[in-house]
């Protein structure tokens, strides 16, 4: 199973979703695949199709409204599969979380209430290196299945 | 048992499945390098020396994943597709020749049977954007057969001024002539070469004529649903395009593998030769891809029938006045 492996590890192509968030996390993952970070030389791309991916990579709090369709394009995504969730918002709900006492009416409180999260990058909003990092742990990750 | 053994060697390993296979890893990393330069980027950097072997772990990884079929789509077209597009480009890239004048195979009119491959080529990524059931796979099959109207002819006209050039119909024809008589890119056909490889990088759906799969707009063509093992056929196949393409390129207007070389050592200088007009002409195609933004639809198809056409018929009329002085 070695090169089977390698290869998990040497390409993950990722897929951006953004659940309703400020856009301050997206242009931190579009960053990434700036001249200044490269994230090419690790072999990410960023795909379109949900069938393509095999890292999804999940920006801003998860609405109501999103939840399902997260799901939705979660379950499109083949096997095995990975899930980053980048920014307080996607991780706990961030400022739409009532100050720690539960998130708002039309918010979860995380990612993880939806689907399996492999890798939480805090920040508001994270670095683009704290990005690369979160995405090449999963790809380390996502040899070992 | 001799006369055997050699042509299926020929036909399995060099210059047949194995080295087209090996040779379209290498010319997409280097497509994606120079992509990258041009983007003042890095591009595939860790898998292997200088990401040398980025292709191979896509195409790896590729094999590996689940491998979808959507509820809807036709599973027998929709599973045929890939395997179909190998086998294509596996069976024309017999005409094109590596190691001498002639390919594996030769025969009279050859040349139209290689520009066949791309009209096939077409057909098939309808196929299968069609059979997907899907609405962004079937948009992309309709913009890949558009594409296909407004490219093919030049295409063809474009071969056409080399054939009447030349005077030769086959592959092996055209390139003993240009080296007997020079590079037939140094005459009139320098036009045909450069409508050619505008009508390849249409062919190949490469920027700025990515329109079939336009990944801003819908999602990504008629490659939407694929996933896993096919995905990975297809886009072997899409490579072995680009070098079946570059390869025709190099052997209609490039003078083929034939150069200078010692009595004896031909079996290894012609395929270097090769390559090496291979790499040329993929990094042309490559800064074209860097260079240019998408064209829309019908900037496209008016690029094509306006321009290009009339192009491409003037470049026939001057090649065959070149031919009477």
């Amino acid at each position: 199973m070695g090169i089977i492996d390698w290869a998990f590890r040497k390409s993950p192509w990722i897929l951006h979703f953004n659940t309703g968030s400020c856009n301050g996390c997206d242009i931190e993952i579009f960053a990434i695949l700036t001249p200044k970070y490269d994230v090419e030389r690790l072999g990410v791309m960023l795909k379109g199709s949900p069938r393509h991916a095999d890292v999804l990579v999940v920006s801003g709090p998860v609405t109501r409204q999103a939840s399902g369709r997260i799901l939705r394009i979660y379950e499109q995504m083949p096997d095995p599969k990975k899930v980053v969730a980048v920014g307080t918002c996607c991780i706990s709900g961030g400022v739409f979380s009532n100050g720690g006492k539960g998130a708002c009416y039309n918010v979860y409180p995380g990612l993880d209430s939806i689907v399996p999260v492999d890798a939480y990058v805090p920040g508001c909003p994270p670095k683009p290196e704290a990005i690369l990092e979160g995405i090449s742990k999963v790809a380390k990750k996502a040899g070992v299945d | 048992m001799e006369p055997v053994i050699l042509p299926v060697l020929q036909t399995l390993v060099f210059p047949g499945f194995l080295f087209l296979i090996a040779v379209s890893f290498l010319y997409e990393w280097l497509d994606r390098k120079i992509y990258a330069w041009m983007q003042l980027r890095a591009g595939p950097a860790l898998a292997g020396p200088v990401g040398i072997m980025q292709p191979i772990a896509d195409f790896v990884k590729l094999m590996g994943k689940e491998d979808i079929t959507p509820a809807y789509a036709d599973r027998r077209i929709f599973g045929a597709v890939p395997v179909l597009m190998v086998a294509l480009i596996l069976t024309f890239w017999a005409v094109v020749p590596v190691t001498g004048a002639a390919g594996l195979v030769s025969f009279r009119g050859d040349v139209v049977f290689a520009v066949v491959a791309m009209t096939f080529f077409c057909m098939l990524i309808f196929l299968g954007g069609f059979s997907s059931s899907d609405r962004f796979s079937l948009l992309g099959a309709e913009r890949a057969v558009l594409q296909l109207l407004g490219f093919e002819i030049p295409l063809m006209l474009s071969i056409t001024g080399v054939c009447i050039h030349t005077g030769g119909l086959s592959v092996s024809e055209i390139v003993s002539w240009q080296a007997e008589n020079g590079w037939s890119i140094l005459g009139p056909q320098a036009m045909g070469f450069f409508i050619f490889l505008v009508a390849a990088q249409a062919e190949l759906e490469r920027i700025p004529f990515d329109i079939p799969e336009a990944e801003q707009e819908i999602v990504a063509g008629w490659l939407t649903e694929y996933s896993g093992r096919k995905l990975a056929l297809i886009r072997l196949a899409k490579d072995m395009e680009l070098v079946f393409i570059s390869g025709l390129a190099v052997a209609l207007f490039l003078g083929g593998p034939i150069g200078p070389s010692h009595a004896g050592l031909e079996w290894l200088l012609y395929p270097a030769y090769f390559l090496l007009k291979l790499a040329l002409v993929v990094a042309v195609l490559a800064l074209v891809r860097g260079l240019f933004a998408r064209v829309r639809i019908d900037q496209m198809v008016s690029f094509g029938m306006r321009y290009l056409v009339p192009l491409s018929l003037a470049q026939v009329a001057a090649t065959i006045l070149w031919r009477l002085i």
